[in-house]
């Protein structure tokens, strides 16, 4: 296991490389100035050329390349064009945002997704599977700027029912920040209230955000149920007198784990590297909404930092879904 | 176990646990767009939100009251004279009584020091106070603990300055505390853009970087309000804003589009006002030689081909005012004339004359919205068939703002979809960017190198009689309607709109807003 750690480590290292090489060298083929974007249309040219010269934003490529390296290695992804402030320290600020509300995400993904994918297994081609396979179809196709904006005007401001963009009521006042999570900052400051109202403002976003990855791991879970429910073993547990629900979920769910497993991964890295439109639109300030910003306001050393800890991200969940087969399948062992 | 966690789940929908309704009307929640707020430090801020915020914490020298921006009012200064000097003009004022938050006395020093650091730390806006004030570190000198001079040079005309220090970057700072925040030499500014140390009627209570920002009230001040709080929220979104303002979240919505304005109007709930702007909207020509604008009866065809009434009235829904002048309305010099007339037949003779039949052009424009809250793709679009009905080609390429302007600073823009607001109220805010090809600004990058226009820009710039002064903007007006690089489209209303509880909500056309001035039912 230590050795096949060792190993993963050394990719990771290599992909990083590449990655972070990709996006200094594709961020810099864009046909435009950062300074004149970091100042505005208005801005004098003094005033860009003391810009440029400040940022190194006049040096040839390859040498910018060289400091941007060198300063990666150190850990340090340089200050952000826009805000001036430490790329690192900027998304320490928003990345705990963004977890929050794809764990959330991820969260409604699994509680919705798998019993509908169980349950459409079961009754495969009755008009419940066929039920499930329309939402699930709809759910994966439906466009997440949309179903927020549906969402928010009839649940929020037509009927009330639910609150609308934001973390936290704009009456509450946020608690200290220790974590960045705001449902577990204000518990730690004990400010029930703030959480309560935290996790209120979670359903929205988190049912918008979710609705893609509901889609994906129902018709994952329905597939490798479809596929569980034809073993032997499964008609043995049957026939030994064990309960529907015990053959269904300590039976055959858990040797259908691994697909589902896969794509809950890929869901919550995918997830976890921005969730752009839904922080938009929900005014979450997250690394979706970070590197948007960065985008449009041709923050390139903010766009490489969020690209490079993205990649980081992937990597990791990557590797953790890899290691938690083992746990699974006790035939998979990593020597 | 599953019973209780269906029914905790259901009480997320039902239980919001409210505030006190008594803390609900003492806080105005205004939701907007605060993309552009990247510091907090009032002699950085060179942006709308920036502005508006600094407005409330700090105060300047001299200011102006609600919507009359022709008439500087006392600020800090309760009065001030001009005193002719051997190199210009001294500007002396006289500083009333006040205390900063912190319960420090504000004093001239503390007016040295915030025009000083402006200087010194060369900030986005500080050409304002180095460029068109003409001072440099030392020239704002403390006399006395009430009297400051500021020593004009004699390039500088005294009523523009004046003008100029209206404005934020002005704003009078906490000398005391920014001077025991100062970091390598940076004037306080790291500190000063997540913190306030001003004498204005709130203070920065709190503020998460891109998404709100929390005021409370400064007991120490001078004038204070019914509102206690104003917390700004971040909302990108028109449609987010206006689900949160029809459910109650936010008080104020900044960004309707002007659809939802329309119907805002006939809602009982609330209040749609439309406020005015010195903003501009227009096509800028490239008439240097060679360039596709060269000849200015190419440049007039184009002022011909577009139909302005429809733009304001389909694509604004009629929330602007039709303009065709460089001086926004409500600046001295303003010129509401038309000096042309929507005339397609006579654009194609222009065109025939000056052998421009059929000409093709590269017509840039940006992502997001023009002024007005209209996308601009919409706004080129139109713009496109109409010049396409007098026979000019016009290729659309659209691009982020901040890729738009490099091409534009270089002069590389043959036909470019833009916006203007004036830096200051004053009619040089507008005149010198516009009509002086010297300036570098508007006139160099459309590469419009005109005399005339350049003479009457500089004599309107230096010119204090107000009737001459005038009298040289009325003359530069037209003769820039009618031989320009531009093509102005609009000056916008901005909408805005507030739930019907809430009174005394005015904006005036800098974009600043009094918050003591308001109250909710």
């Amino acid at each position: 296991m230590f050795n096949y750690l060792i190993k993963r480590l050394f990719h990771m290292i290599f992909v990083l490389w590449g990655v972070s090489t990709a996006a200094f060298f594709l961020s810099n083929v864009v046909p435009t100035d950062p300074a004149a974007a970091a100042l505005g249309g208005n801005a004098r040219q003094e005033q860009i050329e003391a810009f440029r010269e400040k940022y190194g934003l006049n040096k040839p490529i390859y040498v910018q390349y060289k400091i941007y390296m060198s300063h990666l290695l150190k850990g340090d992804l340089g200050n952000s064009l826009r805000t001036k402030r430490s790329i690192i320290k900027d998304i320490k600020q928003v990345f705990p945002a963004t977890v929050e509300l794809t764990l959330s995400a991820l969260l409604v993904s699994l509680l919705l997704g798998l019993p509908l994918g169980v349950i459409a297994a079961i009754n495969q081609d009755k008009l419940i599977d066929l039920i499930v396979r329309t939402i699930a179809l709809i759910a994966g196709a439906v466009p997440i700027y949309w179903l927020a904006l549906i969402l928010i005007n009839y649940f929020h401001a037509e009927l009330g029912w639910v609150p609308g963009p934001g973390r936290l009521d704009a009456f509450i006042f946020p608690p200290p920040r220790v974590t960045g999570f705001m449902t577990i900052d204000s518990l730690l400051a004990k400010d029930f209230e703030a959480f309560w109202d935290a996790l209120r403002h979670l359903i929205l976003p988190g049912l918008v955000l979710g609705s893609f990855s509901t889609a994906l791991v129902t018709r994952m879970t329905r597939s490798a149920m479809l596929e569980v429910l034809k073993q032997d073993y499964v008609r043995t547990a049957h026939s030994k007198g064990l309960s529907k629900n015990r053959v269904i979920y300590k039976h055959a769910l858990r040797n259908a784990a691994l697909p589902i497993l896969t794509v809950s991964g890929n869901v919550l890295g995918s997830l976890l590297a921005g969730a752009v439109l839904t922080e938009t639109i929900f005014s979450w300030q997250g690394l979706g909404s970070y590197a948007t910003t960065g985008v449009t306001s041709l923050d390139v050393p903010a766009v490489m930092g969020v690209t490079l800890v993205a990649g980081i991200v992937y990597s990791i969940i990557n590797l953790l879904v890899d290691l938690s087969y083992a746990l699974f399948d006790p035939r998979i062992s990593y020597q | 176990m599953r019973k209780t966690i269906v029914l905790l789940f259901l009480a997320l929908f039902i239980f919001p646990l409210g505030l006190a309704q008594s803390s609900r009307n003492s806080t105005l929640v205004i939701g907007v767009d605060l993309g552009d707020l990247i510091t907090l430090d009032p002699g950085v801020c060179y942006e709308f939100s920036c502005s508006t915020i600094g407005d409330n914490i700090y105060e300047t020298l001299v200011r102006f009251e609600g919507t009359n921006l022709s008439e500087i009012k006392p600020g800090l200064a309760d009065s001030w004279e001009f005193v002719p000097s051997a190199t210009g003009t001294n500007l002396v004022f006289h500083l009333r009584d006040a205390k900063f938050a912190s319960g420090n006395p504000v004093t001239a020093n503390d007016v040295a020091y915030s025009l000083d650091r402006v200087i010194g730390f060369a900030g986005p806006s500080s050409f304002l106070i180095s460029d068109v004030l003409g001072i440099d570190i030392g020239d704002t000198e403390a006399l006395d603990d009430k009297t400051v001079v500021i020593h004009l040079p004699s390039k500088t005309n005294p009523s523009i300055a004046l003008n100029v220090l209206t404005f934020v970057t002005g704003a009078v700072v906490d000398s005391e505390i920014v001077k025991s925040h100062e970091v390598d030499n940076d004037w306080g500014t790291t500190w000063l853009g997540q913190n306030s140390a001003g004498s204005g009627p709130y203070t920065l209570a709190r503020y998460d970087a891109g998404s709100q920002v929390f005021l409370q009230d400064n007991p120490n001040a001078s004038r204070s309000g019914s509102l206690k709080r104003v917390i700004l929220r971040d909302m990108k979104e028109s449609s987010a804003q206006q689900a949160a303002l029809k459910s109650g979240e936010i008080d104020v919505a900044y960004d309707f589009t002007p659809e939802a304005f329309i119907a805002a109007e006939s809602n009982p709930e609330f209040k749609a006002l439309r406020t005015d702007t010195f903003g501009m909207q227009y096509l800028g020509m490239n008439s240097g030689p060679g360039a596709p604008f060269e000849d200015n009866r190419v440049r007039q065809a184009v002022r011909m081909a577009i139909n302005q009434d429809e733009i304001i009235n389909d694509l604004l829904s009629s929330l602007g005012f039709k303009m065709q002048t460089i001086i926004p309305r409500g600046l001295l010099g303003a010129d509401t004339n038309s000096y042309y007339e929507y005339n397609p037949e006579k654009a194609k003779a222009l065109l025939k004359e000056a052998g421009a039949e059929g000409m093709e052009v590269e017509f840039l424009t940006s992502t997001g919205s023009c002024n007005g809250g209209i996308p601009c793709t919409d706004l080129a679009a139109k713009i496109q068939n109409d010049l396409a009905n007098v026979g000019i080609t016009a290729n659309i390429r659209q691009m982020v703002a901040g890729e738009m302007y490099t091409i534009y600073r270089a002069q590389d823009a043959q036909l470019i979809l833009a916006g203007w607001s004036p830096d200051y109220p004053d009619p040089d805010g507008n005149v010198t960017p516009l009509a002086d090809y010297d300036a570098k600004s508007l006139a160099w990058r459309n590469v419009w190198d005109d005399e005339t226009a350049k003479n009457l820009a500089k004599s309107g710039a230096s010119e204090s009689d107000v009737d001459t002064r005038l009298a040289i903007y009325n003359e530069l007006t037209e003769y820039e309607a009618l031989n320009g690089p531009f093509a102005i489209l609009y000056q916008p209303i901005k909408a805005i709109v507030v739930r019907a509880n809430v009174d005394g909500f005015v904006r005036n056309a800098q974009g600043s807003v009094d918050y003591t001035a308001i109250s909710k039912k």
